[in-house]
């Protein structure tokens, strides 16, 4: 699955998806390097008008001559602003455009990647791709126009040196390989730690994570010195792999300068003999002078973008592998359509197995006849969620089908599937949004109307208008400004408040009291009425409303039938209710 | 609702309060960081130094014809190098070493300080907002560490070095520079507002990326069982193109800034050659000098175009030390008073809720005049409707929030006296969702102690009858549980979360709705442990199935924050024709 841990083989695929991107933007990618390539040429010619200038004063022709060169000198820099603008704009906008893109390709994808992949992908791990990793990519993006620009002008400032003066021009042009293989060196050294620093960052941020989501666990408990050496030791890692880092910063940075003073020295030596030998002019040397200063920001550029490809290419290479990661559930290539009938839901010799290799149910049969209700019923972790998370793909059987009114679920296209099997969660998640909000996630587009009378179907519209900003109140994350049974209510309602043809209620009225759930039920009993409804509760009440109830044991059906029947005549049923029963 | 109004934001206007206090977080790190600045400033030194020998070179070597004084020229200033090389490295090693141990300090201070706001500041921030306080706004500052701190500290060097040796190869040159850079601070200043605006957009913009995103993930089950991911990403997409068009108008900032210091760059660099050639073609200035001048100035506008680049850098580490100032001047309400006190021992366990009013949002009363008492050893039942602020006396008896009238006490002492450390030891809470930490099975159980023997864990589950369980998982108390606990089924959540508090080993205990996913079997087996593993202990029971009720020792029952009737179930049926309706609706429904 996706992990944070990267190695170079990766790079590739890295560097690949960044080509990719480059491809994408092709128009946005060529104006800029247009703009870089207008700069270059602007840059390199305002030396040679300084050496120019300079000759004519070494021979003191007078200032006449110098005027209109100082003229082309301004033309040289206005032509060269314009250059870096069209540059730096175009520039971003491509790597914001390409982020953007990229982080929207990335949200729909994990929206689409099925529960298993979400059982075992941390939200630390799907955050920092579309955060982090993100951001890397954007950093390298934006440097790509200029780094092509600049590795043109290496050549034709070498050219351009080598035919003013071939001696001295070889020497100066010595520093672009040395400058080269010192960035290429220093990226070397430095990426094993960036990846390392990567790694623990997102360590640190998942410790910081949990402790802010179980906050009152840590409280009650007393475990914040726990946690705070669990985050101190992450920092000290931090530390140590930025300090490594920092080493071979403090190794290589400073030659980054040093190397093109070298050539400045080079040239000084090998340039003021030749001046004196009369090989060339002083306005030629002084113009040498400055062709090496006006290179070094390019070098210094290309070295950075070297530097740092490695790095940005382990996070395209994440982002990559996160997106090429088909869901498990995959839309059939035609699907069927759903025949129109009573909603018959049927289990085929279902096994499933979760897969991490927990084996939950075997050899399944079970009929719900349209238009009934089924109550499952077994004991803790017997597989009763699971059974209710098959019938609308969220995962897929290990072997067997399950098949809604004849059509096995998996022929169906998942929209029709899921529009017509509704599920009310045994965890009742809320979004931080107004409480109509979170009713309509499960039908936008129901009316006021229909918002309303789901919320008094569970019982819910009471406490809502009790709220001074009633169905507009916005909740907390996760709900958490609610209790826990109004936010199992608001759920409630957000799974009643379409007409599906399957209704399937996970443990939905476990934190409401037993009156509020007498009415709920009642309630329920229009909702159900003709309606196939597979309900998962404990309680005798629920239980004696629907048609047969399955009860289920160690993840095999054991019994199907009527409430009082399988009461009379499976004495383990009794059993798991029966501590109730014996007041 | 109050909400949103997530860790207050300190004021970024003032640079120097903030990075005053900054330096204050760590004194220890103040001579460090001196050395480190000494050793900076050696190293601008030497690299200024450095012009003036090609000045020597060309003057007295190329202009006079000496060949010595130029291979001279050239030894020297390759000593000068190797001498930059060292200090330069030294300097970038030294901010290092200060700058990462200050952030470890950091990181380990905002946590602590994160630790101690209480759950009402907890519900109303967002959760991702308080983890970048730790993540991203951290390493914004470690960003500026690691690149910006030594570059603007060199640069600013640089650029008053350079201005000065300017000054002294020629002043009146110096002085047509100077004013071509007036210009430059100017323009600069124009461009700082605005970009400072684009900035303030861009940030307040990626948050709501990273909100929704992370909603996205973590509602991810229920917008698929709802087929809303076409939805959410179109809404996303929206959200993510704002972020987008900030980030757009921060570049079209940059994008007129930066051609135009290029402008006045070669503005600068015309009018000094203007001047200089005149004044050599009138041998009033040496033509070396012209030249060293011109080095100069490269010098001069690099540094300054850089400061720009490193300006945005400190913006952002501003900001989020402003941001992170911010978080530790939030008020911790939830504290050890001066004077307070441990808790008599043993504990005893006697529970006192004296006219307890409460209210999460002013304006809107949870809990009105409540008043309860819980013997030592005792059993109590609370019932009542949902949302009638049962879990909230919880959360009041666990000191998560402190009354806003009257007084809750433990063996007759105020909460608000007694020592946290000893508050905690005394009690525990299960609440109605057992949060658990993703690690092994062990180490959730084992949470309160991580010393605990793997006999004790043992013995907790065999007491509550769910050794067997553990047992037949393929790696046991090894199992990974996953993020929240997400390998396991709820009902398995929650019997973690008992095993979890039996190992405590509490005083009181309070059971909040702890057992609402189990099968009625389970349950009762566990409760049977409960009595077992409660024995001598006062525990507070909520819980909607009345058989908990049926078994406790008394039974209070709450309606709309206030306490409509207290006795035991036998007495509360006989008198409360509330308590009547409950048990018979809820017989009803169990026989
Ligand atoms: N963090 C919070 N911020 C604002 N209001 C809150 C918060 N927590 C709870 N409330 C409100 O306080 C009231 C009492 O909530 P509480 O959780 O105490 O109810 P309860 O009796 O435990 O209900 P349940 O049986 O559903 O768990 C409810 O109306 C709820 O909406
Ligand atoms: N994502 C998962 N990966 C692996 N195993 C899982 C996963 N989810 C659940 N299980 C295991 O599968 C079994 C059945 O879980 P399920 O949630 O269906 O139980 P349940 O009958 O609904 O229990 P409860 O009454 O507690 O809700 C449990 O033993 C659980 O540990």
């Amino acid at each position: 699955m996706v992990e944070d841990r990267s190695n170079l083989g990766d790079l590739r695929v890295g560097v690949a998806l960044l080509l990719r991107v480059i491809m994408r933007y092709q128009g946005v990618v060529a104006i800029s390097i247009l703009g870089a390539m207008i700069w270059m040429a602007m840059i390199l010619s305002i030396p040679y008008l300084v050496g120019t200038i300079i000759d004519l004063v070494v021979t003191r022709s007078g200032m006449s001559e110098v005027w209109p060169l100082l003229g082309l000198l301004l033309i040289a820099g206005s032509i060269q602003a314009v250059g870096i603008s069209l540059r730096r704009f175009f520039g971003f906008k491509l790597s914001y455009r390409a982020e953007a893109d990229l982080r929207n390709d990335i949200f729909t994808h994990i929206q689409r990647m099925a529960f298993s992949f979400h059982d075992v992908t941390s939200t630390g791990a799907l955050m920092a791709r579309a955060s982090s990793d993100l951001s890397q990519l954007r950093l390298i993006l934006a440097m790509t126009p200029i780094t092509v620009a600049n590795l043109v002008m290496f050549f034709v400032v070498t050219a351009v040196l080598i035919v003013i003066d071939p001696v001295l021009g070889l020497t100066a042009s010595l520093m672009v390989p040395a400058l080269l293989y010192t960035s290429g060196r220093f990226a070397g050294r430095v990426v094993g730690f960036s990846f390392d620093l990567q790694e623990r960052l997102s360590q640190l941020s998942h410790v910081v994570e949990e402790t802010v989501a179980g906050i009152e666990v840590v409280k009650s408990y007393g475990q914040e010195a726990h946690q705070q050496r669990r985050l101190d030791r992450e920092a000290e890692t931090i530390y140590d792999a930025a300090i490594g880092m920092a080493k071979q910063r403090a190794i290589h940075r400073p030659l980054f300068e040093i190397i093109p003073a070298l050539g400045t020295v080079a040239v000084l030596a090998v340039g003021g003999i030749r001046v004196l030998d009369g090989a060339m002019t002083f306005g030629e040397f002084v113009a040498f002078m400055q062709y090496l200063a006006v290179m070094v920001l390019p070098l210094l550029i290309t070295g950075w973008f070297f530097a740092n490809l490695p790095r940005a290419a382990a996070a395209a290479a994440r982002i990559d592998e996160l997106l090429s990661t088909a869901p498990d559930i995959q839309e059939p290539d035609h699907p069927e359509r759903l025949r129109s009938g009573p909603g018959e839901v049927r289990f085929n010799h279902v096994s499933f197995a979760y897969p991490d290799g927990t084996a939950v149910l075997s050899d399944v049969n079970l009929t719900i006849p349209g238009g009934t209700s089924v109550g499952l019923v077994g004991a803790t972790g017997a597989g009763k969620s699971t059974i209710a998370h098959l019938i609308p793909r969220f995962y897929d059987v290990s072997s067997g089908s399950i098949t809604i009114d004849g059509v096995d679920v998996r022929e169906l296209s998942l929209d029709e599937l899921r529009h017509e099997v509704s599920v009310v969660f045994q965890e009742s998640y809320l979004f931080s949004a107004s409480i109509a909000e979170n009713i309509r996630v499960g039908d936008p587009m129901a009316s006021d109307d229909s918002v309303r009378s789901a919320a008094r179907l569970a019982k819910a519209h009471d406490f809502i208008c009790g709220f001074p900003d009633g169905y507009e109140t916005v909740v907390g994350e996760r709900g958490s400004t609610l209790s826990g049974g109004q936010r199992q209510r608001v759920s409630l309602a957000r799974g009643v408040v379409r007409d599906p043809r399957v209704l399937i209620l996970d443990d939905a009225t476990s934190s409401v009291d037993a009156i509020v759930e007498a009415e709920i039920q009642t309630a329920l009993a229009q909702v159900m009425a003709g309606r196939t409804t597979v309900i998962i509760a404990h309680r005798t009440s629920t239980l004696a409303l629907v048609d047969n109830v399955a009860f289920i044991e160690d993840g095999a059906l054991v019994a199907f039938g009527p409430h009082d029947e399988l009461l009379a005549t499976v004495p383990r049923y009794a059993a798991v209710l029966a501590a109730q029963v014996i007041v | 609702m109050k909400y949103m109004s997530s860790a207050g934001e300190y004021n970024v206007e003032k640079p120097g309060t903030l990075i005053a206090r900054a330096a204050r977080l760590a004194p220890e790190l103040r001579r460090p960081f001196a050395a480190a600045v000494a050793v900076t400033f050696v190293a601008t030194i030497i690299r200024l130094l450095g012009p003036l020998v090609i000045r020597e070179g060309i003057d007295g070597g190329i202009v006079a014809g000496d060949r010595q004084t130029i291979l001279l020229a050239a030894a020297v200033y390759i000593g000068l190098l190797g001498l930059q090389y060292i200090a330069d490295g030294l300097s970038q090693w030294m901010v290092a070493l200060v700058g990462e141990r200050y952030l470890v300090r950091l990181r380990s201070v905002v946590f602590a300080k994160l630790m101690r706001l209480d759950a009402g500041f907890y519900s109303r921030s967002k959760s991702g907002v308080l983890v970048s306080r730790m993540t991203s706004d951290i390493e914004s500052l470690q960003e500026f560490a690691s690149d910006g701190a030594v570059m603007a500290l060199s640069n600013t060097l640089t650029v008053v070095g350079v201005a000065v040796a300017l000054g002294v190869v020629d002043w009146q040159m110096a002085l047509a520079v100077f004013a071509v850079v007036a210009v430059l601070v100017g323009v600069s200043a124009v461009f700082q507002r605005q970009a400072r605006r684009a900035y303030d957009q861009v940030r307040e913009r990626i948050g709501r990326v990273l909100a929704m995103l992370q909603e996205g993930i973590t509602g991810v089950r229920v917008v698929q069982a709802f087929t809303q991911e076409q939805a959410q990403a179109s809404t996303f997409g929206r959200v993510n193109e704002r972020y987008f068009e900030a980030n757009m108008a921060a570049a079209r900032a940059i994008s007129w800034y930066f051609p135009v210091v290029a402008f006045l760059r070669v503005v600068a660099l015309g009018s000094a050659l203007a001047i200089g050639a005149s004044r050599v073609m009138d041998g009033t200035m040496t033509i070396g000098t012209l030249v060293a001048f011109l080095l100069y100035l490269e010098w001069f506008f690099q540094p300054i175009i850089n400061l720009s680049n490193v300006y945005n850098l400190l913006q952002s580490a501003l900001a989020a030390l402003a941001k992170l100032f911010g978080l530790m001047d939030e008020p911790v309400v939830i504290d050890d008073r001066p004077g307070a006190y441990d808790l008599t021992e043993p504990v005893v366990g006697a529970v006192e809720l004296d006219a307890v009013s409460f209210s999460y949002d002013p304006g809107t009363l949870v809990l009105d005049g409540v008043s309860l008492k819980v013997g030592a050893g005792e059993r109590l039942a609370i019932v009542g409707e949902t949302g009638s602020g049962k879990s909230t006396i919880a959360k009041l008896i666990m000191r998560f929030y402190d009354p806003d009238a009257g007084r809750v006490t433990v063996d007759g002492d105020d909460l608000r006296d007694i020592t946290e450390r000893s508050r905690v030891d005394a009690l525990a809470l299960i609440p109605q969702d057992g949060f658990l930490f993703s690690g092994t099975l062990r180490e959730n159980i084992a949470y309160s102690d991580s010393s605990a023997s793997d006999e004790s864990v043992w013995n907790v589950l065999r007491a509550m009858g769910i050794d067997d369980w553990v047992r037949s998982l393929p790696e046991g108390l090894d199992t990974e549980v996953r993020e929240r606990g997400g390998r396991f089924s709820a009902g398995e959540r929650q019997l973690v979360a008992l095993a979890r508090a039996f190992l405590f080993d509490p005083s009181i205990i309070v059971l909040d709705e702890a057992t609402s996913n189990l099968d009625p079997e389970t349950e009762v087996q566990v409760e049977g442990a409960l009595r077992v593993l409660l024995a001598g202990r006062t525990s507070i029971v909520i819980a909607h199935r009345l058989r908990s009720a049926e078994r406790s020792d008394r039974v209070v029952m709450i309606d709309a924050g206030r306490v409509i009737a207290v006795g035991t179930h036998t007495e509360l049926v006989e008198s409360s024709p509330r308590y009547r309706e409950l048990v018979e609706v809820w017989q009803r429904g169990t026989k």
